[in-house]
């Protein structure tokens, strides 16, 4: 479970990221933050594996307030938690069972993880990640050798390598095509329902939010402005939450047919 | 529709044009000031002596004494292995001080500063000076040339080092950051196999720097096939001269058409 009690971020620069936030994700959730850029979704899921420090408030993770962690419970608190990124952030050089495995290094001791030292489970379960996301026969090419979709995959492989408890997503399909964008979320979604495992995705597509979220936080200007069930929203709550009419470009748009 | 497809015209401007002419005037005094305050000897140059020494030595380079080959090819061998040693001592002396460097990863500009600072005053030095000095420390022998290479090629590899380290992809950092990896993990994980490749290709184009930068060493008693030109010179041995260039050459040659062919397959 997370928990935000009134947590607020000011930058260095005067910014004001978060402001008083009070929100509190279950278990197994699947979240979607909606906002437009600038918004503070970025900043929001980066407090929770502290990729960003908020300055006031407390932020409860498993029972944990984690903005009091430093050093080593900092990073032992980051291997239960996957991120992934807009632009996949994977090695382009190294190969993909590297890109993969390197999910297991929080677990490995320093000495053996430079030795290339890793358990025959560890490498057994970075294989069988790669084959969740159906990208398997690529596993010794190079990173920068695969498409954006696949890259992206790899790099969610690499998420389910940590065996996270909670999966951070951050725009994870703004660099893909439609129909790439709906594959990576029905894989995310497939993860969150399989594994139980908590998602949050940042996205500012409106339809892929209502299509894949079980529940819907909107942002503006650092406050959350909306939160509620993905039934309950419409259009509506979107023009409220981006405080102006909904554009074409708020639209992935491209679904597959089923 | 054809004038639709002209580009709009260039806007000229006095001022540009005033400007290279002013540049142009200031080349110009330069190089008649140069010329006249040295004095060139024409007919010294072009004397009987000077001429009737060309004829007698340049013909000699061209009868190379191919009987020294294998005394040649044992001090070149010895040149190579001082090149060899001294620019594998500085593709790794390097390393730490192009992180030291590096803005990136070290954030203090203090710190950096004075690793720019170390980086540059060791460039400041040509080889021979180098040499020079580290023959005085320990001895002439191909140690001092190892020396001089080492110290000589960290200057550069340092800063280019530092460069790549600078331009490397800082969202996979923060990708590791975030699946809880400490900061050793990070540099195996992360760093290093984005820099490596790049770092050796700049060691091997250094190694041919210094494979000529060696051949002189000799001069100054710092081994290497330096040493025999200088012998040769003194005794007037031109054919032997000409063999040494001759090897010199080709040995050049050679080791840039390799280290060219690996390069380009490392990046």
């Amino acid at each position: 479970m997370i928990e935000f009690n009134d947590v607020s971020l000011v930058y260095p620069n005067g910014t004001e990221g978060l402001k008083n936030i009070n929100v509190k994700i279950n278990e197994g959730e699947f979240v979607v933050i909606v906002g437009l850029s600038g918004a503070g979704k970025s900043t929001f899921i980066r407090s929770i594996n502290r990729l960003v420090t908020p300055t006031s408030g407390s932020l409860i993770v498993n029972n944990e307030d984690i903005l009091k962690a430093n050093g080593k419970d900092l990073r032992k608190l980051r291997t239960k938690i996957g991120m992934i990124f807009q632009s996949y952030n994977l090695v382009k050089r190294s190969t993909v069972i590297k890109n993969v495995i390197s999910g297991r290094l929080g677990y490995t001791g320093t000495l053996k993880s430079i030795m290339n030292l890793f358990s025959k489970e560890d490498k057994l379960l970075a294989y069988e990640n790669l084959k969740r996301v159906n990208i398997e026969e690529k596993l010794y090419n190079r990173a920068d050798e695969l498409s954006g979709g696949q890259q992206q995959r790899v790099s969610i492989a690499r998420v389910l390598t940590q065996q996270p408890k909670l999966i951070l997503a951050d725009e994870p399909v703004a660099s893909l095509d439609p129909p790439t964008s709906h594959q990576v979320m029905k894989y995310l979604k497939q993860i969150n329902r399989e594994d139980k495992i908590t998602t949050i995705v940042n996205l500012h597509f409106i339809d892929m939010a209502m299509e894949y979220a079980d529940r819907i936080i909107g942002m503006r200007a650092g406050e959350v402005v909306f939160d509620g069930p993905a039934s309950e929203v419409t259009e509506q709550t979107f023009e409220e939450i981006y405080g102006r009419s909904i554009r074409d470009e708020d639209r992935r748009g491209g679904l597959e047919d089923e | 529709m054809a004038e639709q497809l002209t580009l709009p015209e260039k806007p000229k401007s006095k001022l540009t044009l005033v400007k290279r002419i002013f540049i142009f005037i200031i080349i110009a005094l330069i190089y008649i000031w140069t010329f006249t305050s040295i004095e060139i000897r024409w007919d010294n140059i072009f004397s009987e002596r000077t001429l009737a020494n060309i004829d007698r030595i340049i013909p000699k380079f061209f009868q190379p004494a191919v009987e020294e080959t294998g005394s040649i090819m044992e001090k070149m061998f010895e040149t190579l292995f001082i090149a060899y040693t001294g620019s594998l001592a500085a593709a790794i002396i390097a390393i730490p001080l192009a992180f030291l460097c590096a803005s990136n990863m070290v954030r203090n500009k203090f710190l950096n500063n004075i690793g720019m600072w170390i980086l540059g005053a060791v460039r400041a030095f040509p080889e021979i000076v180098l040499a020079i000095i580290f023959v005085a420390a320990v001895g002439p022998n191909p140690f001092a040339g190892v020396l001089a290479i080492a110290i000589g090629s960290t200057g550069m590899l340092g800063k280019l080092y530092s460069e790549v380290i600078e331009s490397i992809d800082m969202n996979v950092i923060e990708a590791l950051e975030a699946s809880g990896a400490n900061k050793l993990q990070i540099l195996f994980y992360g760093i290093f196999p984005q820099v490596l490749p790049e770092f050796m290709s700049y060691a091997i184009y250094r190694f041919e720097i210094d494979v000529r930068a060696s051949s002189v060493l000799g001069i100054v008693g710092a081994g290497g096939i330096g040493t025999l030109i200088t012998f040769a010179y003194m005794n007037r041995n031109w054919e032997e001269v000409g063999m040494i260039l001759l090897v010199i050459i080709i040995t050049v040659t050679i080791i840039d058409q390799i280290s060219g062919f690996i390069r380009k397959r490392l990046v």
